[in-house]
């Protein structure tokens, strides 16, 4: 299925680092004082020392609903707010907690009960929203977590950090950490993709720091499949060349590094030809893997015919599967949309709608082709929303601010504790009462599923390692099998 | 002399037998050791310090404990607690703990051994010592050496049994002093002339050419850009546009001047604090206000002020001084000595008066700011100021003249009352204009009040009041009306005319409560620029009080004031510096949109006048009482006297005049002195609303380095002298060694960003040390000091390493060979650009949008600060890329792709990659075809219908030099079978050519130079 771990070289110091093992090197290293923290790099196979121990799962596709879906009429059921509709949420539940500038000087904060409603399903019985059709009949197989909580209460603050363990500043993404630390088990396409929906309510921007590398090397980065003609930035031949006719440049490249090498000696020179060899390579393989039209009808019956348009979010979760399929290390969808500040009845509905059937239908198609038990898939938003409604509260709409203290999301696959609720918050659905998950903490769950101890995989910048944990999180066995 | 040399040997003796029962070199071997494994907690820290033991000081670590143990008993390993601990078996005994996971390695603990074998010996960390002369000098075999640079490199080559490589050819060292100089290529007419230029001083006559010239200083601008985080928008959320260019052409014109590094240095630092400031120097200090900003809604003001004052922390820190000063800002540094109280002290110096977001609604610029002008427009800005003089003259004079008058009218009229005495369909009326109620909402009720009914707020409901005029900052206006407060307030709108949301949209004024006292503000942004009385007393509670705020229309503090029952109130001037329009958008009362509204509160009898009323007048509305006295006879007067009040709106019309003009020049945001200084403390775990009360902090520098000498001032001023002062060891360190990394694609010291004890130690350090001593004892001069270096004999080698060689020294830490490095993403451009003849000329401006794919911005819904990407035509599409826009939260795709950086955070260095992508851009990129089809054409018109000399020379404009035989015959062999297929497939041709159809040879050709542009001899500078 995925294809056998190819040695190639991805980076300019990988020939110096093999040369550099002389025992010449080794006499100099001690004399020049060398020291530790000099540069390191990899050759795109990844770290040696990785993984720390057998990994559960080799890939990872985080599906990321941009905006901070409510938790409220998906995943946390509250009956009390429905009993307690429109009174001021107690002073006693809010706390210190500090609030956003949006609905912070409001001078009451009523409650708003869910308009959805929720039953039990599966043998495991977990409460799902009935706005999640689709996801709610995988109930066994997934995991959720009512007791996520984070740092930041806005988007961007919050969207960063849990792309990169930190709210501030330029810290590599996740998808980086896996493509630096684990490399690619695939030579023909990037380690670390990402997959915007064209079909959101862009009411929040996403930036392109979010799937950026920070310090890493920028091989690492992102990149970006976009629907339409040319998936990858610069992939297609300038129109009148053809796939013969670059083939003759890449001889006529293949030629003059010959004797530039032959003049300059420097191994280098044969690695930026690997690399042009590498990008001709990729010119078929990412539009064959972009391509769903080969893809059978059972495919969109799978994952519904919005599956069919390109770039939508149903299509990019059958992107997804292709390309976890071919060995690509970290996918990461991203689905703007759920900012429902106000009007929030009608927004998480067209929400759900868009992605609900898509991501349940990854999971299953994962697990009929046999890849669930050695993926991770994760759902869910940089933050919840609030227990009250922010501005007026009307008989049929309402909406909610920000909620950083606690909100839920899912997981699924290889050595998640499928059928299983994790945490719980209290019944106002305002703070957590059992297993907080943070943010680093489910970043070090994710990377021990990976077989990566997350206090292991560091980078030193600056004078100190840094990891995606930043200082703190733990792994968080009730959610492991 | 003697002396040197025969330390030279003990150094050749010491350095060659390391490997022996000898010291290890405290500074290069063990510090590192120590400092991964051991300081984090027992190193400077104090707060994270284990077992009160301290291993960074030979004191400390020779103590004897209360146990009686000595962790470090110099040359007694036997009885030295700390090997004991590494060595030991017992998980529970050993050091570092294993949970710790930084387990010593054998070779470390042997390390350690043999470093307190021979005595432990601890020395200053290098970087810390400032730079001494070298003196070295020549001996019989240095003719090689041109430079006393070269007798360093020279004698560290000695050392290590090396000796210089042969020096590159002619062609390739001009290139290298085209590319490191001004990021061009030579063009192949230079390359000529230099190939027949046999003087023997040729090669430095064309270096002084080089550094006279524009694309000189645009280069050494473009290598600051990095570090200044320099890009076009605010970086965060909606990431709209923000002006930072002239900032950008002040250090271009900088450089152009060979302005002195220690003053480039002190105007960025403190511009604008200099006895001779201007406008430029001014300019300057913008490199502190380039970091990101959010205006996301609801983010927490207080919170990003705080982060903005950080990221001026640490790119000082970055830029400057080559340290992670930001380490310290959770806890004193766990390597350096830089406690956590110095890191706060340093933000003192940065906490300026600004809102911590900028504005989302009204399209201001975050203050404070500077107006640009030219020479022209500060002469018309003296002529507007001196008819403001004027008009004042003129009013004080018809003050003189203006008879004193028995019978006055006893009040002016109001030019809208609301009695708020009933309501009628949910609305309420102006006595004035019936014809425009306001709408009364809900949430906003009708109870008894002070002159009838009044009305009483819910925190929430505002009430808008149309049709009264908008006040400018030069109008003078009144407001009077009865306010009835029923709690203590720590913030409450009661009136103000701004339309939306947070700090940074509030403009316009306002009354409001603060911590309970009344305050009236006037702002053009708050707080930055605006003016601010607040009472001194807090607001009586629970019973009706008459308030009237008066204003002048002067825009300064003390032409406005606050009036309580009929009486002026003792109030403090809390800002008083309005420097822009306080545009009013609405007129609102008793709450704001995502503010504090003002929650059961009442008020009662609103008046609005259109000037600023008198005591007695306020008197007389307040308590019905006619002041009769002298005084306010004589005031009264003046407001009725026909020419006193025609000078008053002479006067008027002057300031509009002048402000209007003053507002229509750009701003740029710069540094400016804190009216206002807030108190600063320690901040807990680096927290902005965790301040540590019991550690208060003054502005201070990092006092370890260097002490903050008692001449300097405690101001920014100050800063940038201890910042530039020959004492302080790092300045010129990190300045000289980023010059050399200029030229040799490294530093002496690889870690840019770091000279501090995790940093690396360089392998040459008496040359860094020479180099940087030099440089602050000649003036520091840049354009020299380049010229030292590109004239050098260690510059002037070739770069080819022989296998043994490259084995021995991988990273030419040595320099027994010269430079090469791939170029930067910039430098690729431009060269492509300039080979093909359509590099742009033009020096500065606004930054400019060269073609890239379509729909980037839109696609990533970043498009909110102005739509989607338009790309430029004609000139601009072809400048030099340092003009590139730069949106952060979507930077140019192909310059990230050639390891640019995003300009989000202060950036020293960059990495340098290999990935399938980069060769994708050369090969697809519109922006590098259309060089390669220009180039063809250019060869095509120079040299018509001679196809191997069009090959040669396109290869001369790219590389810089004559391809070698195999080069061309390739050249040629691509170009024949390619020609050849075009004349099989017209089609193909046709449409692979933008201008020209149906030419085979052309369309050939640009193949091979788009060809070209992906290779190693043009992408690398060897």
């Amino acid at each position: 299925m995925t294809q056998p771990f190819d040695h190639s070289f991805w980076t300019r110091r990988a020939f110096l680092g093999r040369s550099s093992l002389g025992l010449g090197a080794l006499a100099l290293q001690s004399l020049l004082c060398n020291q530790s923290h000099a540069d390191r790099q990899t050759d795109g196979n990844g770290l040696p020392d990785l993984p720390h121990f057998a990994p559960r799962v080799r890939r990872v596709v985080y599906l990321f609903q941009a905006g901070g879906p409510s938790q409220f009429e998906t995943l946390d059921r509250k009956p009390l707010l429905n009993e307690l509709h429109g009174q001021p949420l107690p002073k006693s539940v809010l706390g210190l907690q500090r609030l956003t500038g949006m609905s912070g000087f409001q001078a009451i904060l009523p409650m708003a009960g869910s308009f959805t409603k929720f039953s039990k399903h599966g043998a495991c019985g977990t409460e799902i929203s009935d706005l999640l059709p689709h996801t709610a009949r995988l109930a066994d197989r997934i995991c959720v977590v009512r007791s996520m909580q984070t740092e930041a209460i806005n988007h961007d603050p919050a969207i960063t950090f849990f792309c990169s363990g930190s709210q501030i500043s330029g810290r590599p993404s996740m998808g980086a950490w896996l493509a630096y630390g684990l490399g690619s088990e695939t030579r023909n396409l990037p380690a670390f993709c990402v997959l915007v929906s064209k079909d959101a309510n862009r009411d929040q921007p996403l930036y392109s720091r979010l799937w950026g590398t920070g310090f890493l090397p920028s091989e690492h980065q992102g990149v970006q499949l976009r629907a339409g003609k040319e998936p990858v930035l610069y992939l297609d031949n300038p129109d009148g060349i053809s796939r013969a006719a670059r083939r003759k440049q890449l001889d006529l490249l293949a030629a003059l590094h010959a004797d530039q090498f032959a003049h300059e000696q420097d191994p280098e020179i044969a690695a930026r030809t690997t690399q042009a060899e590498l990008a001709f390579r990729m010119q078929t393989s990412v539009p064959e893997v972009a391509d769903l039209t080969a893809e059978p009808a059972s495919t969109f019956a799978l994952y519904g015919e919005r599956a069919r348009e390109p770039g939508t979010y149903a299509a990019n979760c059958v992107l997804a599967r292709r390309l976890l399929e071919r060995g690509v290390r970290f996918v990461q969808l991203f689905h703007q949309g759920w900012d429902q500040h106000g009007g929030l009845p009608g927004g998480i509905t067209q929400q759900c709608q868009q992605t609900d059937q898509a991501s349940a239908a990854l999971v299953a198609d994962l697990q009929q082709r046999g890849l669930l038990d050695d993926t991770l898939v994760i759902w869910g938003g940089e933050f919840g929303r609030t227990a009250y409604c922010q501005g007026k509260l009307t008989a049929n709409d309402y909406g909610r601010d920000h909620h950083p203290r606690c909100f839920s999301i899912w997981l699924a696959g290889g050595g998640v504790r499928a059928g299983h609720v994790h945490g719980s918050t209290d019944e106002f659905g305002y703070n957590i009462t059992d297993d907080a998950v943070h943010v680093h903490d489910l970043h070090a769950t994710m990377l021990h599923l990976l077989g990566i101890d997350h206090e292991r995989l560091l980078y030193p910048f600056q004078g100190r390692n840094f990891r995606l944990t930043d200082t703190a999180g733990s792994v968080v066995r009730g959610i492991l099998a | 002399m003697l002396l040197w040399s025969t330390l030279r040997v003990v150094f050749f003796v010491i350095a060659a037998t390391s490997l022996r029962a000898q010291a290890p070199d405290f500074a290069c071997e063990v510090q590192p050791v120590l400092a991964e494994h051991c300081y984090p907690c027992h190193g400077p820290d104090a707060r994270q310090r284990k077992a009160f033991l301290r291993l960074d000081s030979f004191a400390a670590a020779t103590a004897k404990r209360k146990d009686g143990l000595q962790p470090i008993a110099p040359r007694d390993p036997a009885n030295s607690a700390l090997l004991a601990r590494i060595n030991s078996h017992d998980p529970a005994f050993l050091m570092p703990p294993p949970e710790a996971k930084k387990p010593l390695t054998e070779k470390t603990r042997a390390l350690l051994h043999r470093w307190i074998e021979t005595g432990a010996g601890y020395t200053q960390h290098w970087a810390f010592l400032p730079p001494q002369q070298q003196r070295t000098k020549g001996n019989d075999v240095e003719s090689w050496c041109r430079d006393d640079l070269d007798r360093e490199v020279l004698a560290r080559l000695h050392i290590e049994g090396l000796t210089p490589s042969p020096a590159a050819d002619r062609a390739t060292l001009l290139r290298r002093a085209h590319l490191v100089l001004t990021g061009l290529p030579p063009s192949t007419d230079e390359v000529a002339a230099f190939e027949t230029d046999l003087t023997t001083d040729a090669y430095e006559r064309r270096v002084d050419d080089l550094l006279q010239r524009p694309a000189y200083a645009e280069h050494l601008a473009s290598t600051w850009l990095d570090l200044a985080r320099f890009a076009d928008t605010y970086g965060y959320q909606s990431d709209f546009e923000c002006r930072t260019w002239p900032w950008r052409d002040w250090l271009i014109d900088a450089f152009a001047r060979d302005l002195p590094y220690d003053e480039l240095v002190t105007q960025m630092i403190a511009g604008d604090l200099l006895p001779a400031a201007t406008q430029q120097t001014r300019i300057a200090t913008a490199f502190f206000r380039l970091h990101r900003q959010t205006n996301e809604g609801g983010s927490i003001e207080a919170e990003w002020r705080n982060e903005y004052i950080a990221d001026r922390v640490d790119t000082f820190g970055t830029a400057f001084l080559g340290l992670t000063v930001g380490c310290a800002r959770c806890h004193d540094h766990k390597f350096d000595p830089i406690p956590q109280r110095d890191y706060y002290a340093l933000g003192s110096y940065f906490a300026i008066d600004e809102c911590g977001l900028y504005p989302y609604s009204t399209g201001g610029i975050p203050q404070p700011t500077l107006r640009l002008s030219t020479t022209e427009q500060d002469l018309e800005i003296a002529r507007l100021t001196a008819e403001v003089n004027s008009a004042t003259q003129n009013l004080t004079l018809a003050i003189e003249s203006a008879p004193t008058l028995d019978d006055l009218a006893p009040l002016p009229a109001a030019i809208a009352h609301y009695t708020f005495n009933e309501l009628a369909n949910g609305k309420t009326a102006d006595t004035n204009r019936p014809d425009k109620p306001a709408d009364v909402p809900t949430g906003v009720v009708l109870t008894d009040g002070e002159r009838g009914k009044a009305l009483q707020f819910d925190g929430d409901s505002g009430i808008t009041l149309p049709g009264i005029q908008g006040f400018s900052r030069d109008d003078a206006f009144s407001f009077t009306f009865y306010i009835w407060c029923p709690d203590h307030k720590d913030r409450a709108v009661v009136l103000h005319t701004s339309s939306y949301t947070e700090d940074a949209d509030t403009q316009g004024y306002q009354v409001l409560l603060r911590e309970g006292q009344l305050c009236f503000e006037i702002a053009h942004h708050w707080p930055g620029s605006a003016i601010a009385l607040r009472t001194a007393a807090l607001l009586p509670l629970q019973r009706w009080i008459h308030v009237a705020v008066t204003y002048d229309g002067s825009s300064r503090a003390n032409g406005m004031a606050i009036y309580l029952d009929g009486v002026r109130a003792d109030t403090a001037i809390v800002r008083d510096h309005l420097a822009g329009p306080a545009h009013v958008r609405t007129l609102q009362l008793g709450a704001r949109d995502r503010d504090r509204g003002f929650t059961g509160g009442r008020l009662d009898d609103l008046m609005v006048f259109a000037r600023a009323l008198g005591s007695a007048e306020i008197l007389l509305l307040a308590t019905g009482v006619r002041d009769d006295s002298a005084t306010a006879k004589r005031q009264q007067s003046l407001d009725t006297d026909q020419q006193v009040l025609t000078a008053r709106e002479k006067l008027t019309a002057a300031r509009k005049g002048l402000h209007g003009y003053v507002e229509s020049l750009p701003e740029l945001m710069v540094l400016a002195e804190n009216a206002t200084p807030p108190e600063r403390f320690v901040l807990q775990r680096g927290a902005y609303d965790q301040p540590d009360r019991t550690r208060p902090v003054q502005p201070d520098a990092l006092t370890a380095l260097l002490p903050f000498a008692a001449a300097w001032p405690r101001s920014r001023l100050g800063l940038a002298a201890w910042t530039t002062s020959p004492d302080n060891p790092l300045t010129a360190r990190v300045e000289v060694n980023r010059l050399w990394a200029q030229c040799f694609g490294q530093g002496l010291v690889r870690t840019q960003e770091n000279f501090g004890v995790l940093g690396e130690v360089p392998a040459q350090r008496l040359l860094l040390d020479a180099l940087a001593f030099d440089f602050k004892n000649t003036g520091w001069r840049i354009k020299p000091m380049l010229r030292r270096i590109v004239t050098s004999a260690t510059f002037r080698q070739q770069s080819v390493a022989s296998a043994s060689l490259r084995e021995r020294d991988p990273d030419n830490r040595l320099l027994a060979r010269g430079p090469s490095f791939r170029l930067s993403a910039e430098t690729l451009r431009d060269q492509a650009l300039a080979a093909a003849g359509l590099l742009s000329a033009k020096v500065g401006g606004n930054s400019v949008k060269p073609w890239q794919p379509a729909g980037l911005w839109s696609d990533a819904g970043v498009s909110w600060g102005g739509g989607d990407y338009q790309p430029d035509q004609g000139q601009n599409a072809h400048r030099r890329s340092l003009y590139t826009y730069r949106k952060r939260t979507a930077p140019p795709p192909n310059l990230l792709t050639l390891d640019g950086t995003s300009r989000e955070v202060c950036v020293a260095r960059r990495q340098s990659t290999n990935t399938p992508l980069q060769s994708l851009v050369f090969f697809n990129d519109r922006v590098f075809l259309e060089c390669a089809e220009a180039l063809a054409d250019r060869m095509s018109r120079e040299l018509p219908f001679a196809f191997p000399a069009q090959l040669d020379r396109a290869f001369i404009a790219l590389s810089g030099r004559a391809p070698r035989p195999a080069e061309h015959a390739a050249m040629q062999t691509m170009f024949d079978l390619q020609r050849a297929a075009f004349f099989d497939d017209q089609l193909a041709c046709s449409k692979l050519l933008f201008l020209l159809a149906n030419d085979p040879e052309r369309a050939s050709l640009l193949m091979v130079c788009s060809t070209l542009l992906a290779s190693d001899a043009v992408m690398v500078m060897r």
